[in-house]
């Protein structure tokens, strides 16, 4: 502290210890919160195609196509210590080549400030919803549902699974016209 | 423009020992002050970056109130002894 620049530079490290502690403490103030809220998802038109993977290898595929709703209210996940909510659909099924498959059909960013209650009339899908072989048509039992992340601005990441989720089938015929 | 060059060497940036103790307990205090006041006020309106506002509020009032060396701190300056005109021959021979 005898000079006029190592005064300026001491009181400079300790405001970023400070801040460094203030971070710290926000953290542990949301650490044990609960991001687990309910989120209700339905599809409205399901059609599954058969037709050649360009991106892949070629070879037909099923190709699902789908429309759905999406109606929640995420308001209460937001708190100091979250920036920003990444939210995305997921389709989870069973085929005979894998016991679990799971693909991201859509997602969107909440910003904090924006307005968090959701209420989505057929959406599509933003990804397209490809099996790696013949596991859509005719299949029973698919699983749709929400998921999030929570972004804070110091701390874990979690990754939560909505509450309800939204299972249907896939008709038992390729659709051939075009959708 | 010597004249200015004069004025800014003779503005006073040293503190004596007292005041440099008192300016770094100064500095600490008013921090961790605007810090606690920050991060209650934060919590309140759940804004996080309200927070971090607060404390370079008191960031920046730390700096004014506490890096100049403001005469406050130069009340008790160390008493040196006057020059001495003659060293001793004795003393010489020692070194």
């Amino acid at each position: 502290m005898h000079t006029f620049l190592t005064r300026g530079n001491a009181i400079l490290a300790y405001t970023l210890s400070v801040s460094a502690c203030l971070t710290f403490c926000c953290f542990l103030s949301t650490v044990f919160n609960n991001y687990k809220t309910e989120a209700s998802i339905k599809t409205v038109k399901i059609f599954v195609k058969n037709v050649p993977d360009y991106s892949a290898s070629r070879e037909k595929n099923d190709l699902g196509f789908l429309t759905f709703n999406v109606q929640t209210d995420l308001t209460s996940l937001f708190n100091w210590n979250v920036k920003q909510l990444f939210i995305y659909a997921i389709a989870e099924y069973e085929t005979d080549y894998n016991s679990i498959n799971q693909i991201i059909l859509w997602d969107k960013i909440i910003l904090r400030g924006d307005n968090a209650v959701l209420d989505f009339k057929n959406l599509n899908t933003k990804y397209y919803f490809w099996d790696d072989g013949n596991g859509l048509r005719g299949n029973k039992n698919i699983s749709l549902y929400l998921s999030w992340n929570v972004v804070p601005n110091a701390g874990l990441l979690p990754s939560v699974n909505a509450i309800g989720r939204h299972n249907f089938a896939f008709p038992s015929e390729y659709t051939t016209f075009r959708v | 423009m010597a004249a200015i060059v004069e004025y800014f060497k003779n503005i006073p940036l040293h503190m004596d020992y007292d005041g440099q103790a008192r300016a770094e307990k100064l500095s600490r205090i008013i921090i961790s002050l605007f810090g606690i006041v920050g991060l209650f006020w934060g919590y309140i309106i759940q804004e996080f970056s309200q927070t971090i506002y607060i404390l370079g509020a008191g960031f920046v009032m730390a700096a004014i109130i506490t890096v100049p060396a403001w005469p406050m701190y130069q009340r008790k300056p160390l008493e040196w002894q006057k020059p001495q005109s003659e060293v001793s021959a004795k003393t010489k021979k020692k070194k």
